[in-house]
């Protein structure tokens, strides 16, 4: 009995965020058989692809500064055991905020216009996910039901600007006037996509890291986690830390859409970051919520959604493989901590 | 009264340990078919452990199970089913959308094995609900029937398997006073019918209206039993509070300073029945140990979270003369002074999966002393836990092992490490010795008298009466929603106490 559960232990510490991510390749590999064909090419085309070439890469890094800004924010939430399953919504709302206003104010300096806009993105996403923090402390409302029900809303939100307030001039597409260059985020290395939204996710993972790791907040958020009751007694205001922390991860979520607006797409469309929030979930998971081991596994999510497509066309495995990939790791972090918490709960401690 | 057969169930030297505590040290004990015994004690004696045992939710580390004849031994609470052994839990198992048949059916493969079949088990229950004068509705949602009905449900459901022998954990404690009639009634009628009832409580009333026999345990062990028409309350108390330790020495002479804590009027609710310790009033002041004892369960939880400013009063005012006047949170009223010792220790006090240091900063993570830059100064953390580590003699591997991994003993030194380590005035300390071994009681009780000799005004709730006598200036008692006293224990007796938290 002690033996099963030090490995379980040890599985959950760790080495096991490497075993996850092997096991999860292992069981997209027997997709991939069951789908006749060989998995050993189909992983040389996905990772020959993106980590083989430099264009290739580059696409990964831009494809990873949104994943890394939604991951750190949902490690800021899941630290303090709040599931916010709603960074897409954020993310959505984030960027409606962010380009509304960027549209709103052309000829003003780049200087001004740019943090102004990816500051109101971030505010909205994080209100956004402040209001689902607040239904859980205030009413006790499962925030994870509150946050896909908002992402909803948000996806709706989205399809009327785009197709409504927010249509561009021309009103021929569902999506808005391109951004001003004042109002966008500048190419950083010439010949790729890679932005100056790198340099923002680059010091948000160092800002994320303090907050966590060490400052009075995160320890805070981490007690909380842990337990409420504790924190109660330890003098903290457990309702205001959850809303705090969900209003922190939604308000990493807006920055993520803001910047993936202003630094690639330019312009609100539908679909402009194809279930980012979900992935950072695996993201932040595999980075076991901590903040300076999100831009690695953000870098591999990156590979997988990009390498995917070169996959589909080479090998003819298709896209949602890399679904199979990620949910596989949601799983896996989902029971390891489930036996976590049976292996405290068997764990005897004083009667 | 059954007559003196062979007992149906009887326990010999059951031995439970768990680290750093032994649970149930050495109990023995028998049940006649047909009686209904009272098993008592306070919150951690060991009554838990061992209904676990029987249950099969524990296994013993020692002794022998002997039912009907037979060695048992059960590893999953089925084996102690299938033996006939049928126990209702004082949280009931109900699944409330559900309907008492259903529920019942719910836990028996007989009924649900392939296709429900309801209908012969809700003749079953019928016959036997009115064989029992057990009024259940069975076709209700569970979830909108009261809860008598539902302990109701829950003693139905266990009935349902026909056991030899059936636990009633704590089952009075949820129910109004005339719902505890009924249940008596249905007791008694049980044991009419042959089964054996254990009834565990810690409420006298439950061992005088329902019980045959009462056997009492306390630190583990079976302090004592007897046939209920020859016990007195007062002798029950005695042997669940340790009353026949004889009173200790009383503490030397000292100075009783200012008034730090006023209560006024108070009034809170505890219980899931809506009861009420009512219009408290007390005053601590500097340099005094007041006692707080009364038997567990009695609203003393309630009242001191009502004090440390974590919950609501119902009514009344408590007024901390060592603070600013207007901030009665437990955050304004810590740095004003005020250490809190809560009795329950891994709810409250402590976070287990984080570093003994990180749970000396879980109650001091304000003070300026652990910030550095902004940050939390961890390395101030360690120090200071290092210091304590050593100072309260704390078995632990370092300052950074998780504190979940120490001994009860050892948690609990550091609660009190970390809360006398901010030199307050004022000290409320709930249960803190409860569940620690001679050795550390009293090294808690000394560092107590230590800090009461230096002035600090300690409030000391325990329902160990032997140890507030030992340390108390004056005791106050909670029983039946009303606090009696304080009165100095110079001008009170032993007895006089006991015959207080007896409720009478």
């Amino acid at each position: 009995m002690t033996h099963t559960l030090d490995a379980r232990r040890a599985l959950v510490g760790g080495g096991g965020a490497l075993v996850v991510v092997i096991a999860a390749f292992g069981v997209a590999a027997l997709f991939i058989v069951l789908a006749s064909k060989n998995p050993f090419d189909t992983f040389a085309v996905l990772f020959g692809y993106t980590l083989g070439n430099a264009i290739g890469f580059s696409e990964v890094v831009v494809r990873a500064i949104p994943l890394t800004l939604a991951g750190l924010g949902l490690c800021v939430a899941f630290r303090a055991n709040a599931f916010n399953i709603g960074a897409d919504g954020q993310i959505m709302v984030g960027a409606i905020v962010s380009v509304a206003l960027g549209l709103a104010l052309p000829g003003w300096p780049s200087y001004f216009a740019v943090p102004l806009s990816l500051l109101a993105g971030a505010l909205a996403g994080g209100l956004y996910g402040a209001l689902a923090g607040h239904l859980r402390a205030r009413y006790n409302a499962s925030e994870i039901i509150v946050t896909i029900m908002l992402n909803y809303v948000a996806l709706q939100l989205l399809a009327w600007m785009i197709r409504g307030p927010l249509q561009e001039t021309m009103a021929i597409f569902p999506r808005s006037d391109a951004l001003p260059p004042s109002a966008s985020l500048d190419v950083i290395i010439a010949g790729t996509r890679i932005h100056e939204g790198f340099y923002i996710a680059a010091a948000a993972v160092a800002l994320v890291y303090l907050l966590l790791n060490r400052s009075a907040l995160g320890f805070a958020f981490k007690v909380v986690g842990l337990s409420a009751p504790a924190a109660r007694y330890g003098g903290l205001k457990d309702r205001a830390l959850i809303v705090l922390a969900m209003g922190l991860s939604g308000g990493l979520a807006g920055l993520a859409g803001s910047i993936e607006i202003a630094g690639v797409h330019r312009r609100l469309q539908d679909d402009f970051a194809p279930s980012y929030g979900i992935t950072a979930i695996a993201v932040a998971l595999l980075a076991r919520l901590d903040a300076r081991f999100v831009p690695l596994t953000a870098l591999l999510f990156g590979v997988l959604h990009v390498g995917s497509g070169a996959m589909q066309r080479q090998i003819g495995i298709p896209f949602p493989l890399v679904w199979i990939i990620q949910g596989i790791v949601i799983l896996a972090f989902l029971y390891l901590s489930y036996m976590r918490g049976r292996a405290r709960a068997i764990t005897p401690e004083a009667v | 009264m059954p007559a003196m057969t062979a007992p149906i169930l009887s326990l010999t030297g059951i031995t439970k340990r768990y680290p750093g505590v032994v649970a149930n040290d050495g109990v023995s004990l028998s049940l006649q078919a047909g009686e209904v015994l009272g098993l008592l004690g306070e919150n951690g004696a060991g009554k838990s452990t061992l209904m676990n045992i029987l249950s099969g939710l524990a296994t013993p580390d020692e002794g022998e199970i002997v039912l009907g004849g037979a060695t048992m031994r059960f590893h999953a609470p089925k084996d102690a089913l299938e033996a006939g052994i049928g126990m209702v839990h004082q949280h009931f198992r109900l699944v409330p959308t559900l309907s008492a048949l259903e529920n019942i059916a719910l836990g028996d493969p007989r009924h649900t094995r392939g296709r429900l079949r309801l209908r012969p088990l809700k003749a079953r229950l019928e016959a036997l609900a009115s064989e029992l004068n057990l009024s259940v509705p069975l076709d209700t949602p569970v979830g909108a029937l009261d809860i008598g009905s539902q302990q109701r449900i829950e003693i139905l459901k266990a009935l349902a398997r026909e056991p030899r022998i059936l636990i009633l954990d704590e089952p009075t404690a949820v129910l109004a006073e005339d719902e505890r009639d009924g249940l008596f009634r249905v007791v008694k009628r049980l044991a009419a019918r042959r089964v054996a009832v254990i009834l565990i409580s810690h409420r006298l009333d439950d061992v005088f209206g329902a019980c045959d026999r009462a056997v009492v345990l306390r630190q583990g062990r079976v302090a004592g039993e007897g046939r209920v028409a020859d016990l007195s309350r007062e002798a029950l108390v005695r042997l669940m509070v340790g009353g026949d330790v004889a009173a200790p020495s009383r503490s030397a002479e000292h100075a009783i300073g200012a008034p730090l804590i006023e209560v006024e009027n108070l009034t809170v609710r505890f219980g899931r029945g809506d009861r009420r310790l009512e219009d408290v009033g007390f005053t601590l002041r500097a340099g005094e140990i007041l006692g707080l004892a009364g038997v567990e369960g009695n609203g003393q939880h309630e009242l001191i979270d009502a004090i440390t400013g974590l919950a609501e009063p119902a009514s009344g005012r408590v007024k901390h003369l060592y603070a600013r006047p207007g901030d009665a949170r437990l955050s304004a009223l810590r740095a004003a002074g005020l250490a809190f010792v809560p009795e329950d220790r891994h709810a409250r006090a402590m976070v287990p999966a984080l570093s003994l240091s990180d749970n000396v900063l879980l109650t001091r993570l304000r003070e300026p002393a652990f910030r550095r830059h902004g940050l939390v100064d961890r390395r101030a953390a360690l120090a200071l836990t290092t210091s304590l580590i050593e100072r309260f003699n704390i078995m632990a591997p370092g300052a950074g092992a998780p504190i979940g991994t120490l001994s009860g003993g050892n948690q609990q030194k550091l609660v009190l490490a970390r809360e006398l380590s901010t030199e307050p005035r004022v000290l409320i300390a709930a249960q803190p010795t409860r569940g620690l071994d001679v050795r550390t009681v009293a090294f808690v009780q000394e560092r107590l008298l230590e800090r009461r000799d230096a002035g600090v005004g300690i409030l000391l709730v325990s329902s160990d009466l032997a140890e507030l006598w030992a340390l108390a200036d004056r005791i106050m008692v909670v029983a039946n929603g009303r606090l009696k006293g304080p009165i100095a224990v110079a001008e009170s007796s032993f007895a006089e106490i006991g015959h207080w938290m007896s409720g009478s």
